[in-house]
């Protein structure tokens, strides 16, 4: 166990950290003024992912077979690529010439206080979602579990997967791909939630430097990693969405922090630099998420637009000007590369005009219609949505229409609220809770901001008495109601005794079955971990059929396939029957307790296996 | 210096509770830590064979009862002890060609668990 760990921790950096700090060696140099220390570690997570989809993507073009030595190969070969473009480019002098006298001011240089108030809030975010992870940590996941399906196929096969469906993304798989490839750790154990944890983590980090970047302070840097690492650690999506294994949303809070900064720096410091690395950006991330990345380019959209509606009268010179950054060779070279990419090398299976049909549009269910206010406040949390409200309110009252910070945090919000809010003002059609999730990014920047300000408001006030008061009051709701999810990573009740029951009907089921005459289904609703099943089997994504959530067969605008909700529960009609001659189902794995107790009065089926938990049927 | 001593204690913190995840996951992982449950099962559960397993993880040694009924008559009935996160594979020796029994099911017991296991072979 401890080797396993050690390769594991070992591996986590080679993969996640190195490319990175490379890349960003060839294009910063050794020391640049212009980024500090700080920004380099945060960005290196980031780049290295992204850097990581390309290299994998291109293997796989080339046909060369994916496996752990080849990855360590090519991850030190890409590595020395760059190293050798930053002695080309920098030489001895590493980079030290640029931007020496115009060095900005590092707003990540924090003082005592400051520094002890991000460490407890890091301390607080890793201890609280640890310690949630720490119930949870043995795989039983749905969206794990079916991610893992993908991941082991390309574990096995050696090649990425034709998906035949826009549910899934590359990146999303070929991460966990890698980890285990160099390191042997399992999908089925903790590496997963670890990767995704760390990724998690690394989000809060992004975030924390855009909000440092753009306002120039170290005290509101310091302040975000409170807003978005403490402050409803648990709830998704956070803590929930790591253990749940929804991993293209938290890659994309994770990206979408690190695109918005740079797009910030390109636009505000007129850098080609930057310009190029947020087409960099953009590009990893449409191989991560396709929500995250419609949510980046509607962002992105709304900051370009709101910002000229504020210096209409200079909007010729303004789009001149960002002309004349993205027109430089760094970021079109990006272009040509992400161009090439997405025609040749690889096209996201959700690229077609299908797909950007149905997220566009009038809203066509009732679930994209837009959330309610009270919806909106459980989704970005009471007190993240007081105090981004506040930082809203105060940044409104302070705009400054020539400063980006403004322009692009307060379109930011505005255009994720209205998302959420009102989908159709905005043509989106896309399910409203899952828009609202992204409502944490720009509300927590928000909340450090209103935060921040607030307790500098108040130390300004005469009154001394009077505002410590309402100081600790706004404090202490916010700190209770902020932290009132996190009760909940104490006090859950692992199911691991379910879970292994789980897996061991699987591997029963697997070593005695002949998957190319037995057709087998499972319970969705009454079993713990059901979907990772099929990681037993590894046939086909579909194999074994599910019972899914009884809800999901009712659907008024077509009708549903039923028959797996039927020959469960209600066996012995003819309908039923006539779905099991249909499907050739002849195996049914059930909880012992529920299902499992009904199914022993039809004579027409033997009970072959019996556990606590999991009973399994044969069709005779 | 700050930025390096939040970065320099982010990794610690994440290393040591990346350790602490990775050891119980691998521990909750197995059958038998912490747990209590046993299984019954066909080792051929495709045929008519009526060879079965019994797995004990109940946390500590077990005597299972077992009991055979072919169309609810008693046939057979044996025990057998099983130590912790073991498992034994029961063979009965029956002629089922003379009665052409419907159902022939398998009863283990062991204090207060039953398990029952049937083939229903008329069908």
């Amino acid at each position: 166990m401890i080797f396993d760990l050690t390769k594991l921790i070992i591996t986590i950096p080679f993969i996640f950290i190195l490319p990175g700090f490379f890349i960003l060696l060839a294009i910063f140099g050794w020391k640049n003024y212009r980024v500090s220390f700080f920004e380099k570690a945060i960005l290196v997570v980031p780049m290295s992912v992204i850097s990581l989809d390309f290299l994998i993507l291109l293997l796989d073009r080339m046909k060369i077979f994916l496996s752990g030595p080849v990855l360590v190969a090519v991850i030190i070969a890409f590595c020395l690529t760059c190293y050798i473009i930053f002695q080309l480019r920098f030489g001895k002098k590493g980079g030290k010439k640029d931007d020496g006298e115009n060095a900005a001011q590092d707003p990540f240089d924090f003082s005592r206080w400051q520094t002890i108030f991000i460490l407890i809030s890091l301390f607080l975010a890793i201890f609280i979602r640890a310690t949630y992870f720490s119930d949870t940590i043995v795989p039983s996941a749905t969206d794990m579990g079916h991610h893992m399906f993908w991941v082991q196929k390309i574990i096995d096969t050696g090649s990425l997967p034709d998906y035949g469906m826009p549910d899934f993304i590359i990146g999303e798989h070929t991460i966990f791909a890698a980890v285990n490839l160099v390191s042997g750790a399992s999908v089925m154990g903790a590496m997963p939630m670890i990767v995704l944890f760390f990724m998690n983590i690394a989000g809060i980090f992004a975030l924390a430097m855009l909000a440092g970047r753009m306002f120039e302070s170290p005290k509101i840097a310091a302040a975000a990693f409170f807003a978005a690492g403490v402050l409803y650690a648990i709830n998704a999506p956070q803590g929930k969405y790591v253990s749940g294994g929804v991993v293209g949303n938290i890659l994309g809070n994770m990206l979408i922090p690190a695109a918005l900064y740079f797009l910030y720096w390109a636009f505000s410091e007129k850098n080609s630099v930057f310009a190029g690395l947020f087409l960099f950006s953009l590009t990893g991330l449409l191989y991560s998420h396709h929500l995250s990345s419609f949510i980046l380019l509607y962002s992105a959209t709304a900051i370009v637009l709101t910002y000229l509606a504020l210096n209409f009268t200079r909007i010729f010179k303004i789009i001149g000007d960002w002309l004349k950054i993205f027109l430089k060779p760094f970021p079109i070279v990006v272009l040509v590369f992400a161009l090439c990419f997405l025609l040749f090398v690889f096209t996201p299976s959700y690229f077609n005009s299908a797909a950007v049909g149905q997220a566009t549009g009038a809203p066509t269910k009732i679930t994209r219609v837009g959330l309610n206010l009270s919806q909106l406040e459980i989704n970005a949390g009471s007190a993240r949505l007081i105090l981004g409200a506040l930082g809203f309110a105060l940044l409104l009252a302070g705009l400054q229409r020539k400063e980006y910070k403004y322009g692009f945090t307060l379109a930011w919000a505005a255009v994720i609220f209205l998302m959420s809010w009102k989908p159709a003002w905005l043509y989106v059609n896309v399910p409203s809770n899952r828009i609202g999730n992204y409502l944490f990014l720009p509300f927590s920047l928000l909340a450090a901001y209103g935060l921040a300000e607030f307790i500098g408001f108040f130390r300004k006030s005469t009154t001394a008495f009077f505002s410590t008061v309402l100081l600790f009051v706004l404090l202490f709701f916010v700190i209770t109601d902020g932290l009132s999810d996190s009760a909940e990573a104490f006090k859950i009740r692992p199911q691991f005794q379910e879970a292994v029951q789980t897996f061991h009907s699987a591997q029963y089921l697997a070593e005695k079955l002949d998957t190319s005459q037995d057709i087998l289904l499972k319970d969705h609703v009454n079993i713990y971990g059901d979907s990772w099943y099929k990681l037993f089997f590894m046939k086909d994504y579909k194999y074994p059929l599910s019972r899914g959530m009884l809800s999901r067969y009712i659907d008024p605008t077509k009708p549903r396939e039923i028959c797996t909700r039927d020959m469960i529960t209600i066996p012995e009609t003819e309908a039923a029957k006539k779905c099991f001659s249909e499907t050739g189902v002849n195996f049914l794995a059930l909880n012992a307790q529920l299902e499992g107790n009904s199914f022993e009065k039809y004579p027409e089926f033997s009970k072959v296996y019996s556990s606590n938990y999991i009973s399994v049927f044969k069709r005779n | 210096m700050s930025s390096k001593i939040i970065v320099i204690t982010t990794i610690i913190l994440l290393i040591i509770s990346f350790s602490v995840l990775f050891v119980i996951e691998a521990k909750n992982h197995d059958f038998d830590y912490k747990k209590s449950w046993s299984v019954v099962y066909f080792e051929n559960p495709r045929d008519n064979s009526l060879d079965f397993t019994i797995e004990n993880h109940e946390g500590e040694k077990m005597e299972y009862d077992y009991e055979i009924l072919i169309d609810d008559k008693k046939v057979a009935e044996d025990e057998v002890g099983i130590e912790k996160g073991a498992k034994q594979e029961i063979i009965p020796v029956l002629d089922l060609y003379k009665n052409s029994p419907a159902n022939i099911t398998i009863e283990v017991s062991a204090k207060d668990l039953k398990y029952r296991i049937y083939k229903n072979l008329g069908i």
